[in-house]
């Protein structure tokens, strides 16, 4: 048996940074990770011999100021373009950049309007971005603190009463009706739709989630060079430095408490390690639900959590390339990140399968090519493609079997050499994961990547109100992963604003 | 539309007096008579044998039965030894009564809850986590409760078991007419009694073969009525008529935790977390606000008052469940007496009632809501030892060392 002051539970990009701050603040911390490598969600893995791939989160770009302060990181100030290909015969598809005075020309191609309109819509975010960032990057606020109400409210109110009005009336609606306010070319909207309906089980007519895209819009602000890969090497050097203990290969099988507080935990083979936080970044179900006792938890607080919706609709598909990605409508671009998506409505049915236990046979995908970045995770003139395929449910209505998997991976390839049409004949060998898989691999509930879905009620009170702020009803154990506000993605903010809780009441 | 029992073949036959009343959705006869009191006195002078099918069964098993048992129940089942029963009551997580009924530890890992209300919910929404599983016995498993001071003699006709060695809230494996059947030494008597638990379809077999050893010893089919009476006698609270589950409160004033129900002795509070814990921990050392305590009821001022009238004592012969309001001596409602009976044995008017702090003493003098000729009137009730009624022979072993 041994002792730190704190332990914390996962070293995804969250449970780094937590065991950074704290350690920073000079606690003896030791953060526990399951696997051989950290990085959980963000990272990838070998899945043909000389090939690795992206992890789910893939997309920097969100990390927060105050983490990317901290890290060495070679970093743009806008976040990379993204391709939407279309069919060569269809068009030349749309190449969007962030910035609307270098997307203008390319959306001029499709509609005139929307180049106008892009720069109206950008230019609605970056006004209330501080307002979001403010949210986002503090605690939730708390009815039982009224103190904790003013500071968002009078954020709120420095937006003006335009956009203040605007915000309030968009942030319930559904993300299609608010685009469609913008933009006539539906590819656009699609294309910015996609990032923020990533992971969770919501369509772009789902009442609440324009929320979502809000969110993800107000979080997007750099380019990260070498993407979520070199962020966590950087979080984990960062980490090293603050005198972090990381233990990899490493899995904790039990919180133990004692009189309503955390003693310690519990590891595979049996050891002990005791400490008097517990920081946990991995999911809050299977935080509270398995890795506690099911004596220690209340009744009514397991009942909620146990409530608590968090089945993933995202799978993934890892294709080994023997030559480069070239989208038949552009042949000259080299292409990172392509997003190969429909009208709103295509969309809207891709998710509706999930509804009724089905993946969708015409799903949206998300096309992400690491070796562009990073040759290295390639043999050399070879790529890797990973494919975050849009919808597919962890709860398919005859269980995942190696014929529906394989059945989605096929779907997927088809439609990916509807713009590439060459691709079959690059493809050396493929990997396919459902839900089910990115379950198994990254331990995560329901293998869904946010943790718990990003839906309005959940991103409100989040996972639950008794533990929402990061404590829970245990003594000593703190959530510090997606499944506490603000939500997933690659932000480092659940596991800061864990941190700062931590310090404030240890 | 209340289905019937098992035992339905025979009991619907032995129902001359067609008083039948639904019991937890099953046919269940109040008496088989048209009155209760020759039943009454087979149970307090030699055997009532009656269905109790429709009680609530719910077979526990597994490896993880004892750990979420002792979650669930007030009481630590991890104490209980293998053949043991206990009574105990389980609450919500605000230390709110849910109900109450008997634990039976079968097995190492084999259980029995036995529940006056449907439960199945409760047990599974607080399962998450243990490796159990939890079976709805009420309509696989009949069962007839044999009461009275000759209960155990006709068992033996029946049963190689150990009936003169069987305890107190302990179980017995045996055949009967070579069918399996569980004796659990329990009952909602307060007398020497045992249950007896069979397959559904060995039900009329198992009997005939106690009616028939029963001859002899005065047996006779029991119902609802004369076991009404017996249970006020035993001073036993139930749920639905006493206390109310808290499942069914709208208001927090209407639910009661064990202490106030006077179960307060089930409660092991020092130990693994279980459900109510905390609160219960808090009510105990503040001490609970009501008290469950049983009254006699002043019989010369029954009388007085009824002459007063020109009456006689109009006494009802059966058991009472309509709530009367209790006074205190100067005319401060302190309570409300929940049933109550006229108890033909003690030749008392007895009556079970929740009181507030500090009127609960035994001796203490209250008064109770008492209407003649339709005029509220009060007279004294005296606060009682329970159970009113308790022979040795409830708790006897024959031949034991004493």
């Amino acid at each position: 048996m041994t002792a730190c002051d704190v332990i914390v539970i996962g070293g995804g990009h969250n449970g780094l940074v937590t065991a950074a701050a704290l350690a920073q603040k000079g606690r003896a911390v030791t953060l526990l990770e399951q696997h051989d490598v950290l990085g959980g969600l963000a990272v990838g893995d070998e899945f043909h011999p000389g090939f690795v791939s992206a992890g789910p989160w893939h997309d920097a770009s969100t990390l927060s100021p105050g983490v990317l302060s901290l890290l060495d990181l070679d970093v743009a100030s806008s976040p990379e373009s993204v391709f939407a290909p279309q069919r060569a015969e269809d068009g030349p598809g749309l190449l969007l950049h962030h910035d609307p005075g270098r997307a203008a020309e390319e959306i001029a191609r499709h509609s005139e309007q929307d180049a106008h309109r892009y720069g109206d819509y950008r230019a609605f975010i970056d006004r209330i971005r501080p307002f979001l960032r403010g949210l986002l990057e503090t605690c939730p606020p708390t009815p039982n603190s009224i103190w904790s109400l003013i500071g968002p409210g009078l954020r709120l109110r420095r937006l003006g009463r335009a956009d203040m009005l605007e915000f309030l009336r968009v942030g319930p609606m559904c993300m299609a009706d608010w685009l469609n306010e913008y933009f006539q070319c539906e590819m656009l909207s699609s294309t910015l739709a996609l990032p923020a309906l990533a992971g969770t089980r919501t369509g772009p007519w789902s009442p609440g989630n324009a929320t979502n895209l809000l969110r993800y819009e107000a979080l997007s602000h750099v380019g990260i060079s070498g993407d979520a890969p070199a962020v966590i090497r950087a979080l984990e050097d960062h980490a090293r430095r603050q005198g972090v203990t990381i233990r990899t290969g490493t899995r904790v099988t039990g919180i133990r408490t004692v009189g309503g507080s955390v003693q310690g935990v519990t590891l595979e083979g049996g050891e002990t390690i005791d400490a008097t936080v517990v920081a946990a970044s991995c999911d809050p179900k299977q935080t509270l639900l398995d890795l506690i006792g099911p004596t220690a938890l209340a009744p009514r607080m397991s009942q909620r959590i146990r409530t608590v919706r968090a089945s993933g609709a995202m799978a993934m598909v890892d294709l080994a390339l023997s030559g480069p990605l070239r989208f038949a409508c552009r042949p000259e671009l080299d292409v990172a990140r392509a997003r190969l998506v429909g009208t709103l409505d295509e969309v809207e049915r891709a998710y509706d399968a999930t509804k009724y236990g089905q993946y969708s046979t015409e799903p949206m995908l998300e096309v992400v090519v690491p070796t562009l970045g990073n040759p290295t995770m390639a043999p050399e003139g070879c790529h890797v493609a990973s494919i975050m395929v849009h919808f597919a449910p962890h709860d398919l209505k005859s269980g995942w079997s190696e014929e529906d998997s394989a059945a989605m991976a096929d779907v997927v390839v088809n439609r990916l050499s509807t713009v590439v049409p060459g691709v079959r004949d690059l493809i050396l060998s493929r990997r396919v994961r459902t839900p089910v898989d990115l379950e198994a691999r990254y331990r995560v509930t329901g293998g869904h990547v946010h943790h718990v879905e990003q839906a309005l009620d959940q991103m409100i009170v989040r996972p639950d109100f008794e533990c929402g702020r990061y404590a829970t009803p245990i003594g000593g154990l703190y959530l510090c992963g997606s499944g506490s506000h603000p939500g997933g993605g690659l932000t480092g903010l659940p596991g800061m604003l864990a941190a700062e809780t931590v310090l404030c009441q240890l | 539309m209340p289905i019937p029992s098992p035992f339905h073949a025979r009991t619907s036959e032995l129902c001359t007096g067609l008083r039948w009343k639904d019991w937890s959705g099953y046919h269940a006869v109040c008496s088989y008579g048209p009155c209760h009191e020759p039943e009454y006195i087979a149970f307090r002078h030699s055997a009532g044998l009656m269905d109790v099918t429709p009680l609530h069964k719910y077979d526990v098993s597994g490896p993880d039965a004892t750990a979420f048992l002792s979650r669930l129940m007030v009481k630590n089942i991890a104490k209980l030894k293998v053949g043991q029963i206990t009574y105990c009551c389980w609450c919500d997580e605000d230390g709110k009564l849910l109900d109450d009924g008997t634990v039976w530890r079968l097995d190492e890992n084999d259980y029995r809850v036995t529940a006056a209300e449907p439960s199945l919910a409760w047990f599974q929404h607080n399962a998450h986590g243990f490796t159990v599983s939890i079976e709805d016995t009420t309509s696989r498993i009949a069962a007839v409760s044999i009461q009275g001071p000759n209960a155990r003699e006709i068992l033996k006709q029946v049963s190689d078991a150990d009936m003169d060695g069987l305890r107190f809230f302990w179980l017995a494996r045996t055949r009967i007419d070579g069918r399996a059947a569980i004796i659990t030494r329990t009952g909602y008597t307060g007398d020497l009694g045992y249950e007896v638990w069979v397959d559904s379809e060995d039900a009329v077999p198992l009997w005939d073969a106690l009616m028939s050893a029963g001859q002899p010893y005065g047996i006779m089919p029991t119902g609802l009525d004369a076991l009404d009476v017996c249970r006020v006698e035993a001073g036993f609270i139930m749920n639905g008529v006493d206390y109310y589950s808290a499942n069914h409160c709208i208001i927090e004033n209407r639910k009661s935790t064990p202490y106030e129900a006077g179960l307060g002795w089930t409660v092991n509070l020092e130990r693994d977390p279980f459900i109510g814990q905390q609160a219960l921990r808090l009510e105990k050392e503040q001490g609970p606000v009501r008290h469950f305590v049983g009254l006699e009821i002043d019989w010369d001022e029954f009388e007085r008052l009824h002459a007063r009238y020109g009456l006689p004592p109009e006494l009802c012969s059966s058991a009472w469940r309509d709530p009367k309001p209790i006074y205190s001596t100067r005319g401060r409602q302190v309570g409300q007496a929940t049933s109550g009976a006229w108890s033909p044995m003690l030749k008392r008017s007895l009556a079970l009632a929740t009181v507030d702090g500090p009127w609960h003493e035994v001796g203490q003098e209250l008064q109770i809501e008492c209407t003649v000729e339709y005029v509220r009137h009060r007279i004294k009730a005296t606060v009682s030892k329970k159970p009113f009624f308790d022979p040795p022979r409830k708790r006897s072993v024959i031949g034991a060392p004493a």
